[in-house]
């Protein structure tokens, strides 16, 4: 697990952040942060609204310098935004007078590749992120949110990332078509051969998607479980029925402060009613 | 453009012209105070052909111009520089409102008398006329950019150079146009006050002596007319420019 050649590894080493006040005191909302993610990895991080997720995301991004330790991507110390960091954002941000064809480019526009290069990567990442072509040329007003969030993430997989940042990606998309992203990113991974390090609200998408489940404490965020999702891989939908989903569901419910998921061993009784329900 | 577009257009037309003919008709008064639109387009029609207006068009429309390009050239600049800074903003605003406060009407003859009757003076009053509006706009313009959209540039490494470029102008530009719609019809205002104030040239100037040692009063309605057109006609401009760079969005 710690020893890996494949380049995209990732490690936070003792991360401190805190955002400064109006009235010139000092918010802390990191609280040293160790974490070790092995290239190709997916990584899902759970917690608490405000628990500092969408900042430690930042920090990785190079978008914010942490006041104490470092993040460290292949053993190099991240102090600026990276070109083998990609990131998605919550909402698809995508610049309203561009085309969808426009905006997936605009990272290569900015790191000054030529037009034709540029379409030649553009089809590669359509066809990569699903993207039907007939909308390449649309704005994004005309585009649903589903689509928006497609366009949002062939731009962030532009450069050819080696590490995939998603902040709350599909939250707001609606369950089904979540959980068809949530598969689809899976397939991406397995093409693009990305790490992924992925804010999330949902426990099940968490599951579905991820190796580790990196589960915060409430503000300032500290790492209170590190749990493994020991599922095999490809997985389905269906995997989410598994006792094994509701045992580790079950388990990060607990770590996030809820008195009724107790872990698996003291509560038999919900646990075979759980399974019931799943069988 | 489809006959569907038109229609209303030209029926509201119609309709302001028949309004006009009945007052004509109905209070009866002299050509002399009110002129029958049918009077004023034969006179219109007439003065152009005589090229009679032409040369007062053209020296109006050459003040508009500049006065219109260095008022918004000086404008996108400052606009800019109050957007970026606050100090820059708390030290100019009271000049800039000042300015803006004092009716060009009453600053129009102090122009003339420092920048002589010429072309000058008339670039001056235009381009002081436009610069508030557009300035404001600006500043509007560049302080609602969207703090997401840059924190997306950084993320992508843009250098400040490309995020004016291609984040800041263009989420800036709609704001932009607003000023300009109305700076554009004010540069007309200010060219003809200008005028007004002292000149030996322009459709100001022809008013007034349509007005006064002509005493043809059909000529300074085709005048006005003259005047109303070119407004509409530089709007129309900034509009199709505004379609051409904002478009959909």
């Amino acid at each position: 697990m710690t020893a890996s050649p494949r380049i995209g590894s990732l490690r936070l080493d003792g991360l401190d952040f805190a955002f400064p006040t109006r009235r010139g005191g000092r918010l802390p909302v990191l609280d040293g942060i160790d974490l070790t993610i092995r290239g190709g990895g997916i990584v899902a991080l759970i917690g608490p609204n405000g628990c500092g997720k969408s900042t430690l995301l930042r920090v990785i991004a190079g978008l914010l310098e942490p006041d104490r330790g470092g993040a460290f991507l292949d053993e190099a110390r991240i102090a600026d935004p990276d070109p083998r960091i990609g990131l998605v954002f919550q909402e698809p941000r995508l610049l309203p007078w561009r085309s969808a064809a426009d905006n997936i480019t605009y990272p290569l526009e900015l790191a000054g590749w030529p037009a034709d290069r540029r379409r030649e990567r553009l089809s590669t990442l359509t066809e990569l992120v699903g993207l039907d072509p007939a909308v390449a040329a649309a704005r994004p007003a005309e585009l649903s949110g589903g689509t928006r969030q497609r366009v949002a993430l062939a731009r962030a997989l532009a450069l050819e990332p080696a590490v995939l940042l998603l902040d709350e990606p599909f939250s707001a998309l609606d369950a089904l078509t979540r959980e068809r992203f949530d598969l689809e990113l899976l397939r991406l991974w397995d093409r693009a051969a990305t790490t992924i390090v992925i804010v999330t609200h949902s426990i099940p998408e968490a599951i579905l998607v991820a190796d580790r489940v990196v589960v915060l404490s409430p503000r300032p965020g500290r790492v209170v479980a590190d749990i493994a999702v020991d599922l095999p891989r490809p997985r389905t939908i269906d995997d989410l029925d598994d006792t094994a989903v509701s045992r580790i569901g079950r388990e990060i419910r607990h770590h996030l402060g809820d008195p009724e998921a107790a872990p698996a061993a003291t509560t038999s009784a919900t646990a075979a009613a759980s399974m019931a329900v799943a069988s | 453009m489809s006959r569907g577009v038109w229609l209303p257009v030209v029926g509201a037309f119609a309709l302001f012209v028949l309004a006009w003919k009945v007052v004509v008709v109905v209070s009866g008064l002299p050509p002399f105070i009110l002129p029958a639109p049918e009077t004023v387009a034969q006179r219109f029609v007439e003065a152009w052909l005589q090229g009679l207006i032409w040369p007062h068009f053209v020296t109006t429309m050459v003040e508009i111009v500049l006065g219109f390009a260095v008022g918004v050239t000086l404008a996108l600049l400052v606009g800019y520089g109050l957007a970026r800074s606050a100090l820059f903003e708390r030290l100019a605003s009271p000049y800039l409102v000042a300015a803006q406060a004092v009716p060009v009407l009453v600053l129009a003859p102090l122009l003339v008398l420092w920048f002589g009757p010429g072309l000058l003076s008339k670039v001056v009053i235009c381009g002081l006329i436009v610069f508030f509006p557009v300035a404001i706009a600006t500043m509007v313009g560049f302080r609602s950019v969207d703090a997401r959209l840059i924190e997306l540039g950084r993320s992508l490494r843009a250098t400040p150079r490309q995020i004016l470029r291609t984040l800041e102008i263009p989420a800036a530009l709609p704001n932009i146009f607003g000023g300009l719609r109305v700076g554009v019809t004010l540069a007309v205002v200010g060219a003809i006050v200008g005028e007004w104030a002292g000149a030996s040239s322009g459709l100001a100037v022809l008013i007034n002596l349509a007005r006064g040692s002509l005493f043809d009063i059909p000529l300074m309605f085709a005048t006005l007319l003259t005047v109303a057109l070119v407004g509409i006609a530089l709007y129309l401009v900034v509009v199709a420019a505004e379609q051409r760079l904002v478009g959909a969005r």
